[in-house]
């Protein structure tokens, strides 16, 4: 697996309204699943919507690093947005066209194969999120984006979309996946990064982060560096007591 | 994001040119299955027909029917284009899909032209097949032979009324790219009905209005026809004039300066398409450039 970055940020800033959502925001993306991490408002979607080129910085810069290809960066926003009344091959089928693929390909990758003719009006929350990482993984760009696709999925089926996004990663291929899954987040990410507060709290190898706080964990990297920086934050026992879903009332995500 | 620069040669005009008909073909699917816009087309016939009805125009010749419709499709057809366009590129914009569609090899502009290219086709579509029926229905009939083409002045003929179908185009296309525009500026659906109504009423009556207005300030009259081709409205008026109703009578001419009119539509056209383009491209680093204004003015 190659380790050069395929995408970099450099103190990257975003504000809406003038309210800080990311500050001085550095990142490498290399080849693997990084899993980015953090209590809802702390600048994820903005994070992977500027990584995705969707989101323009206020500050800093944003550059993609790896080959050139018609596609660079496949990206799935948190709200999977395609036109409800084409069906979900019609949809893979527009896209594909413009990026070269297969449909019929791309949907039995997702195991949507006989879902193909369905309305995307008609499909399950679950089934449109892997409608939407077919879509961000068609002409097999370098660099795949996917925000939030296990969110509001049963267990069965944010395990099947976690893992269909992480069989997307390759050698040369990288997959950042933000998440509120820790559990699947420590099954499947290579690297992690925490943000907090539109801050990079930690970023890095999986392990070595789990080494260097002491932890066995991404839930424990997790308590370490964010709830651990601000006691009251999370929201309640029930929440320490089940690690793997993290909430937080105040700002819901940008 | 920045990253490798774009690929140029004939491969990548060929490339551009399957991007812009792939987003044409998608847009005309959309279009196919919106049923509301064959609901439109019946009620534009129904509109044209009982104005027809009203008038009598239409029972002795093509020329007495272009003059009974005249007024009724300078609102009407601005409605129906407005209809057409006023959710052409909000409906991605607001979903978050262009988002995605941004991440394929399809520029800006070929994306736009692709949405356009499909409603424009919509929109003639709406529009002609209406039209052409009244035009049949005209020349089943009326009561004079109206079987003849017009080769001098003073002769009716189902010509003229080509023509004015003909006009009816590029007067459409101008306010289908001014909702266009409107679709790319507002930010959502309500703000686009807010925004189309208003353009759509400053297009029908606003450039008349104005030219009353100017004319009042003590602009000489002889600036008419120049003044005229200005909007979309008078533009069309004007070339109708010129070239159906007027050729039926005296050789007089002069409701408007031709080539400033024929002008005029091709810029609205341009324009919209620009201003749409433009917003697409450029509406994040505006946005982007406002909040260092903001940061600027709070510090």
């Amino acid at each position: 697996m190659s380790d050069d970055p395929l995408a970099e940020l450099s103190d990257v800033a975003r504000t809406y309204g003038g309210v800080a959502v990311l500050e001085e925001v550095s990142l490498a993306v290399r080849p693997g699943v990084t899993a980015v991490i953090g209590p809802n408002g702390s600048g994820k979607s903005t994070l992977l919507g500027v990584l995705a080129g969707a989101v323009e910085p206020t500050d800093g810069r944003a550059r993609y690093a790896g080959p050139d290809v018609d596609r660079p960066i496949g990206y799935l926003p948190q709200r999977v947005p395609f036109r409800e009344e084409f069906s979900a091959r019609e949809t893979l089928a527009f896209y594909a066209r413009l990026a070269g693929g297969d449909p019929d390909e791309a949907l039995e990758r997702v195991g949507l194969s006989d879902a193909a003719h369905r309305r995307v009006g008609a499909l399950s929350g679950g089934m449109r999120r892997l409608l939407g990482i077919a879509q961000a993984t068609v002409g097999d760009p370098p660099l795949v984006v996917l925000d939030e696709p296990t969110s509001g999925l049963d267990p069965g089926m944010r395990r099947r979309a976690f893992r269909t996004a992480a069989d997307a990663s390759g050698a040369d291929t990288a997959v950042v996946v933000s998440s509120h899954d820790l559990d699947l987040a420590d099954e499947h990410a290579d690297r992690v990064v925490v943000l907090d507060r539109g801050h990079v709290a930690a970023a890095g190898p999986r392990e070595r982060l789990c080494t260097e706080h002491g932890v066995d964990d991404v839930a424990g990297l997790y308590r370490a560096v964010v709830a651990g920086a601000g006691v009251g934050r999370v929201s309640g026992d029930a929440d320490r007591d089940e690690p793997s879903a993290v909430h937080v009332t105040g700002v819901s995500d940008r | 994001m920045t990253g490798p620069g774009a690929v140029t040669g004939p491969g990548a005009v060929r490339a551009r040119a399957g991007a812009v008909a792939t987003v044409f073909r998608r847009e005309l699917a959309t279009v196919l299955r919106t049923p509301g816009y064959g609901v439109l087309a019946v009620g534009l016939f129904a509109i044209l027909g009982g104005t027809l009805a009203v008038g009598g125009g239409g029972s002795t010749g093509f020329v007495p029917a272009v003059v009974d419709l005249l007024l009724v499709t300078e609102v009407v057809v601005p409605l129906v284009a407005f209809v057409v366009g006023y959710r052409a590129l909000l409906t991605d914009a607001g979903s978050g899909e262009l988002a995605v569609i941004r991440t394929y090899p399809v520029g800006v502009g070929g994306y736009v032209a692709g949405v356009v290219l499909a409603r424009a086709l919509a929109f003639l579509a709406i529009v002609v097949v209406p039209y052409a029926l009244i035009g049949g229905i005209v020349w089943a009939t009326a009561a004079p032979d109206t079987g003849i083409f017009a080769t001098h002045s003073g002769v009716d003929s189902p010509l003229l009324y080509l023509r004015f179908l003909g006009l009816i185009g590029p007067f459409g296309a101008a306010y289908l790219s001014v909702a266009t525009a409107v679709s790319a500026v507002a930010s959502s659906r309500r703000g686009a009905v807010a925004i189309a109504v208003l353009a759509l009423v400053a297009g029908v009556l606003g450039g008349d209005l104005a030219i009353l207005r100017s004319l009042a300030s003590g602009t000489s009259p002889s600036a008419i026809p120049g003044l005229l081709a200005s909007t979309p409205n008078g533009a069309f008026r004007g070339l109708v004039f010129e070239t159906v109703v007027g050729v039926t009578f005296a050789p007089a001419g002069g409701f408007v300066d031709v080539g400033r009119a024929v002008g005029s539509l091709l810029a609205w056209i341009a324009g919209g398409v620009a201003v749409s383009t433009a917003t697409l491209a450029y509406g994040d680093r505006l946005d982007v450039l406002l909040e260092g204004v903001r940061a600027r003015f709070v510090e």
